[in-house]
């Protein structure tokens, strides 16, 4: 319903927000995948942590800004930035709150290169993130209240 | 409502993601073991992908029949169905040849875990490579299509 009252000019900016949001959802769990992984095989540790943490600079990063900026751009179209509804409000709060979670995850991933617990961490930070973005996309999508 | 076959999505190409960053990482090493760990990994993405491509038809077809304004013979729709069954026979093949791939990869690090140029050629196969291409691109068309709409009057 909401799809075929959108104006055209909706449809670009939406497209980049879930595509970046997309990515973003791939590259988190990329790094969970590899630092849970770099856990229970401590024979390549070092390598998965490694590659978690070139994961987090080379797609996580470049897909946060790719959603964030789709999802200011279709806010200002849709014109809900001075009225924004519940939903909104979820996504921003993951979103925002994300920067801080992204910039810990950067720090742990360097650390964790030479520090076997700083991958621990990464690991659990990384599977709470993800869980994060499940909540922000239920936000998005079923749109509740 | 939207919900299901967005989860459906975002399996489907979150789990495209996870399987590139482990292809690629697989295809810049050369010790068997390293190259079979990071292919054995791609499991993950091979199931939520699966899931994603069950969730996203399923709940993708739903909204269709639920929603009034869209029809099954729509010519998006339609182009979403074709799109979605291509993708998944695309990626389907390339998995089983990346499935051999690590098949051959655990092989090699039983046996002496040293580089092999037979299966640095493997991991890097052009022909996987392409259909991998070809797959991912279909699914993230499909999303833009699920967006656009072309035909649809907005």
């Amino acid at each position: 319903m909401i799809a075929a009252l959108r104006p055209d000019a909706w449809d670009f900016p939406l497209f980049l927000h879930v595509l970046g949001a997309v990515l973003l959802f791939g590259g988190s769990a990329s790094l969970a995948v590899l630092s849970i992984a770099g856990l229970r095989i401590p024979e390549h540790a070092v390598l998965l942590r490694v590659l978690a943490f070139r994961t987090t600079l080379i797609v996580v990063w470049p897909a946060y800004l790719v959603m964030r900026v789709g999802a200011q751009w279709i806010l200002s179209r849709e014109g809900l930035e001075d009225n924004s509804p519940g939903w909104v409000g979820v996504g921003f709060i993951v979103s925002d709150a994300g920067v801080v979670v992204l910039l810990l995850l950067t720090l742990l991933g360097w650390l964790a290169r030479r520090r076997p617990r700083a991958g621990t961490w990464f690991a659990g930070l990384s599977v709470l993130y993800l869980v994060a973005l499940g909540v922000a996309w239920f936000a998005m999508s079923a749109k509740p209240g | 409502m939207l919900f299901l076959p967005v989860t459906g999505a975002f399996l489907f190409l979150g789990g495209v993601v996870v399987a590139w960053v482990l292809g690629i990482a697989a295809a810049l090493r050369k010790r068997p073991s390293e190259i079979a760990l990071l292919l054995g990994l791609t499991g993950t993405a091979a199931a939520a992908i699966g899931l994603g491509l069950l969730l996203s038809i399923v709940f993708g077809l739903w909204l269709v029949f639920d929603l009034d304004q869209y029809d099954l013979w729509d010519g998006w729709v339609i182009a979403a169905l074709v799109m979605w069954a291509l993708s998944g026979a695309l990626g389907g093949t390339a998995g089983r040849r990346d499935k051999e791939t690590r098949l051959f990869a655990e092989r090699l690090a039983a046996e002496a875990d040293v580089p092999s140029n037979e299966l640095v050629a493997r991991v890097r196969d052009p022909v996987a490579l392409s259909l991998n291409i070809a797959s991912s691109l279909l699914g993230f068309a499909i999303l833009a299509i699920m967006i656009w709409k072309p035909g649809v009057g907005g």
